[in-house]
């Protein structure tokens, strides 16, 4: 039981880096963060709980019973909002990307360039896009 | 009692991991909710009420609902041609 989160722990966080490192569509590379971000609670919930413990509620119960540790709870609730305030600000930026760039795959996005300064340019960057699409 | 907590722990782990392993994002919204749900249950069991009720809101309804949001604005918004 001491070793089962941290493993747990690991793993989300390792299949998480592995989603977003092969992740080939924006959207989907926002959920494979937010399993990244599930391993933290894991990971801190896990340090914060002790066997035999009860919550640490003490309205029917007195004060001086073992609970688990309030100060890792508080931390995880602020990981929680955090967490949902990241996904909608990256969701947000993908859709912008979106509309900039017209994929939502990673390896399509082009540097942005300011508008007006290089048009021709970025007509034959996306030419080149279609050719190598194509082929 | 004491072999759910092991349990749900491996739960999480394996709804996690699906979330990674479902490429296609509309069918991922499904994949991420189910996560919430399990994580919720879990922290639940590690004797964690008001976090399990937090995850319970934010991760089951909130954040798929933001995913559908994103996913009907990028089918619905044709990309822009040079602004």
């Amino acid at each position: 039981m001491s070793v089962l989160p941290y493993a747990v722990a690991a793993w989300l966080f390792g299949i998480g880096l592995y989603g977003i490192a092969t992740s080939r569509n924006f959207i989907h590379l926002v959920g494979c963060l937010g399993v990244c971000q599930s391993a933290t609670y894991v990971l801190l919930l896990g340090l914060g709980y002790r066997w035999g413990s009860i919550a640490p509620i003490f309205y029917d119960h007195p004060p001086g019973t073992p609970a688990v540790d309030p100060v890792m709870q508080a931390l995880v609730l602020t990981d929680i909002v955090v967490g949902a305030t990241l996904t909608a600000l990256l969701l947000v930026l993908t859709i912008q990307a979106y509309k900039r760039g017209g994929s939502l795959d990673p390896e399509k996005l082009r540097p942005m360039r300011a508008v007006g300064q290089s048009g021709r340019d970025r007509g034959s960057n996306r030419v080149g896009d279609g050719e190598r699409k194509a082929s | 009692m004491t072999a759910i907590l092991p349990l749900l722990f491996l739960f999480a782990a394996i709804s996690g991991t699906a979330v990674v392993l479902v490429r296609d994002p509309a069918r991922q919204v499904f994949a991420i909710a189910v996560n919430g749900l399990v994580l919720a249950i879990l922290f639940d069991a590690l004797q964690a009420p008001d976090v399990a009720l937090s995850e319970l809101a934010v991760g089951t309804a909130a954040v798929p609902l933001l995913f559908l949001v994103a996913l009907m604005a990028v089918k619905t918004q044709p990309p822009e041609e040079d602004s």
